[in-house]
């Protein structure tokens, strides 16, 4: 009881104890910005990486595998799968109007039920927008304009089909939608919006051209893939010229820089993946009979004709519910497998085996990149960490000062019979009392910081810029691709960053504790 | 039989490489009830013979020497046994008053008692004001309850510490020169109202002095020189 009395009478009778718990504000207050912020940038990141790949990936890379169709009814049929889309997925190099040749990512898609699976009606960048980016004050966007929205619409509508139709001709031409990174020709501003560019192209002869870097209006790139054989092996290169129906964003700068999409059925021709009839010649023993499905014979004759079907490389899914939590796509991805396994029993020696297939959530489709962003998360935290041990020995210091200064009344509190563990306990209890108002204040001026991050940037940019004349820009949506900083702190990482504010507080006042209960009482009384 | 009964009380201090003798086979007894006055000099051991009766600290062990209290031997306590000791059976009254300079007067006094019942204080918390509020009361101390020891004279501080000694009802009130801090007549008006506490309660008391005037009044005077009695 006296414990409680003398802390609440100590704690704010002297300045020192003050500064013990503003260094756990502080401390406190670094922490859970940091961890609000970074953990912020991983969910961001988490939820872009599953705008274009969707729950779960059945992959069979290169080769592919056939009777995709007959697998999307089997998943779409089952109570945990919403909807599935057949990709294939390739590398391919691109042309651009500039004459630079790309290596990109090919993914050839149905956009009607590939839309069904991703985000990818979201992600298309050129499409009319009413509401400007959060940093986007001036309303500089190019998709605001108002003399631009029909095009826009035009653009949009382009882009959900994977299609230009000719201006002249009113012909409907396969195209292709490019990431908003992978020509170079859009700039992204601090506003967080693309400004395509111009370009000066450089003919052999010497002459130069102006070329408007906008490619959905009239750009065209080739794209050259090399189709690949049932068994592997390369046939020839086939190249396309192919119209831009429009961009798209998804928020992961890897496939931002990298993927292009295209029509599912133009690339399948392209790789030469598309239903096919061959003739195999040999000799049959066999009478004239009904062949198997998709073959026939003739009796006598030594060439059959034989139907290949279509092949895909991928298979996504999307299951039911929100599965965008890290792990929560894993019971789907056991389900698909259980699914996949039949699929592959009733088409024995055709498609690859459910040991063999990949199947992977899109958690582990992305590991490498959430890996990585979970590293730095953990690397800042643990060097914050660090930092705060500051608060750990600023307390011990304090408190060893404060029981120089108080060694008389620890003489008077052991004279009417305190034990050695009462006094320790006065003194870990003041640090447990200092920690939990540093952590709370810390707490509360955490949650003002990053509630209120974007703003205070903003609010940093502008005075540097008045005084300096240079914007500091932290957080560079040129760089870091979300134009926000995130701004929501998570009351679970709240939690466990104030208990450790307190704790590490209680743990600074331990030594000083131990030093004030191993005092002589009579020395105590004595001291001057 | 005595309440207090010291016998062959040795006590040493080391000053760096040098023992010094400070206690050289102390023999003391006090009956309940008893005021016994120990009359010395500076520097003759009267206030380390006292701190070792309080519990405060321990005598040599060789040559072997003995606290008896009530029949136990106070030297064989454990520290716990000492610090139940403190707070059941001893007050202290100290010559510089010794209050927390952070609480008032009458947290001062009532502090006394959290110690002394610990978790139990909670359910006596309104009678050990009570006590405490009369006690200050009988020391004319009733409008200073809320004051700060600061804010207070030293008569009125060392009536603060008796009221702090006796809040507990103490077998035997220890005093270490307590009206060695005061003017003449302050100290003569805290030694009247230690005397009519002594005559109210039956308080057995060991006061420590170098005031013959104050020794004057006890019920026994005993004088040590040389930490020996003499």
């Amino acid at each position: 009881m006296y414990q409680w009395l003398l802390v609440r009478k100590y704690l704010f009778s002297k300045i020192m104890p003050l500064l013990a718990a503003l260094a756990v504000v502080l401390c406190t207050a670094m922490v859970l910005v940091t961890w609000s912020v970074m953990g912020g940038f991983l969910d961001m990141f988490i939820r872009s990486g599953r705008t274009v790949t969707g729950d779960v990936v059945i992959s069979w890379p290169n080769v592919g595998f056939a009777y995709s169709d007959e697998l999307v009814q089997k998943l779409q049929a089952d109570p945990m799968v919403a909807a599935a889309t057949p990709v294939i997925e390739t590398y391919g190099l691109l042309g651009l109007p500039d004459g630079q040749q790309k290596m990109v990512i090919i993914r050839g898609i149905d956009p009607k039920t590939y839309s069904g699976v991703t985000s990818y009606n979201d992600i298309l960048w050129w499409k009319p927008l009413t509401e400007p980016l959060e940093k986007d004050e001036k309303k500089e966007d190019p998709r605001l304009q108002s003399d631009l929205s029909e095009a826009m619409e035009f653009y949009e509508r382009n882009g959900r089909a994977l299609s230009r139709i000719d201006d002249v001709t009113g012909e409907e031409k396969p195209a292709v939608v490019l990431g908003i990174e992978v020509s170079g020709f859009n700039w992204r501003m601090e506003e967080g919006f693309y400004k395509p560019q111009q370009f000066v192209r450089h003919a052999p002869d010497g002459s130069e051209t102006l070329v408007n870097g906008f490619l959905p209006r009239d750009g065209e790139v080739v794209i050259s893939v090399l189709p690949l054989s049932r068994k592997g092996g390369v046939i020839s290169q086939k190249s396309r010229r192919l119209p831009v129906a429009n961009e798209f964003q998804s928020g992961l700068f890897e496939a931002d820089e990298k993927v292009v999409f295209l029509r599912l059925d133009v690339l399948q021709e392209m790789l030469e993946m598309q239903q096919a009839s061959r003739i195999v010649e040999g000799t049959t023993p066999a009478p004239a009979a009904e062949g198997e499905e998709g073959e026939s014979f003739a009796y006598g004759e030594v060439q059959a004709t034989v139907i290949d079907p279509a092949r895909v490389t991928q298979v996504l899914v999307r299951g039911k519910g929100d599965l965008g939590t890290l792990g929560a796509a894993r019971p789907l991805a056991a389900r698909v497998e259980e699914i996949y396994a039949e699929f592959a029993a009733a088409h024995r020696g055709e498609v690859p085996g459910p040991g063999t297939i990949q199947i992977m959530t899109w958690e582990d489709q992305n590991r490498t990149m959430i890996a990585a962003v979970q590293k730095e998360t953990g690397l800042l935290l643990f060097l914050f960490s660090l930092i705060s041990l500051v608060a750990v020995f600023l307390v011990l210091a304090i408190f060893w000062s404060m029981i120089a200064e108080k060694t008389k009344d620890i003489g008077i509190m052991r004279a009417l019979g305190a034990g050695r563990l009462g006094v320790a306990g006065v003194w870990v209890g003041y640090g447990l009392a200092i920690g939990v108002v540093g952590a709370v204040l810390g707490g509360v001026a955490a949650y003002f910081i990053v509630h209120n991050i974007n703003p205070i940037h903003e609010w940093i940019g502008t005075i540097t810029q008045k005084l300096t004349g240079d914007r500091i820009l932290i957080w560079d949506p040129r760089i870091y691709y979300f134009s926000v900083i995130p701004n929501t702190v998570d009351p679970q990482k709240a939690a466990i960053v104030l208990i450790g504010g307190v704790l590490s507080s209680a743990i600074g006042a331990i030594v000083p504790a131990w030093r004030a209960a191993a005092m002589h009482p009579v020395r105590a009384l004595r001291f001057e | 039989m005595p309440l207090l009964t010291v016998s062959n009380l040795y006590k040493t201090y080391r000053l760096g490489r040098v023992d010094v003798p400070v206690l050289r086979g102390v023999n003391l007894s006090v009956e309940e009830g008893e005021f016994v006055a120990i009359l010395g000099s500076s520097g003759s051991g009267k206030s380390t013979l006292l701190h070792l009766v309080g519990g405060l600290d321990r005598p040599d062990k060789l040559p072997q020497g003995n606290i008896q209290f009530d029949g136990r031997s106070v030297t064989g306590f454990s520290n716990g046994q000492l610090d139940e000791y403190r707070r059941r059976d001893i007050g202290f009254v100290f010559q510089f008053y010794h209050l927390l300079p952070e609480l008032t007067v009458l947290q001062n006094v009532t502090v006394a008692a959290m110690v002394r019942h610990g978790l139990g204080y909670t359910a006596r918390s309104a009678k050990v004001s009570d006590d405490a509020t009369t006690l200050l009361g009988h020391m004319g101390l009733s409008h200073r309850l809320e004051h700060r020891p600061a804010e207070l004279s030293g008569g009125e501080r060392q009536r603060v510490a008796i009221a702090r000694s006796l809040i507990n009802s103490p077998r035997v009130l220890l005093a270490d020169e307590p009206t060695g801090n005061l003017d003449h007549v302050t100290g003569a008006k805290v030694l009247d109202m230690l005397l009519g506490i002594r005559r109210e309660r039956s308080q057995t008391m060991l006061v420590v002095t170098h005031d013959q005037e104050t020794a004057a009044r006890a019920d026994r005077i005993v004088r040590i020189a040389d930490g020996i009695i003499q």
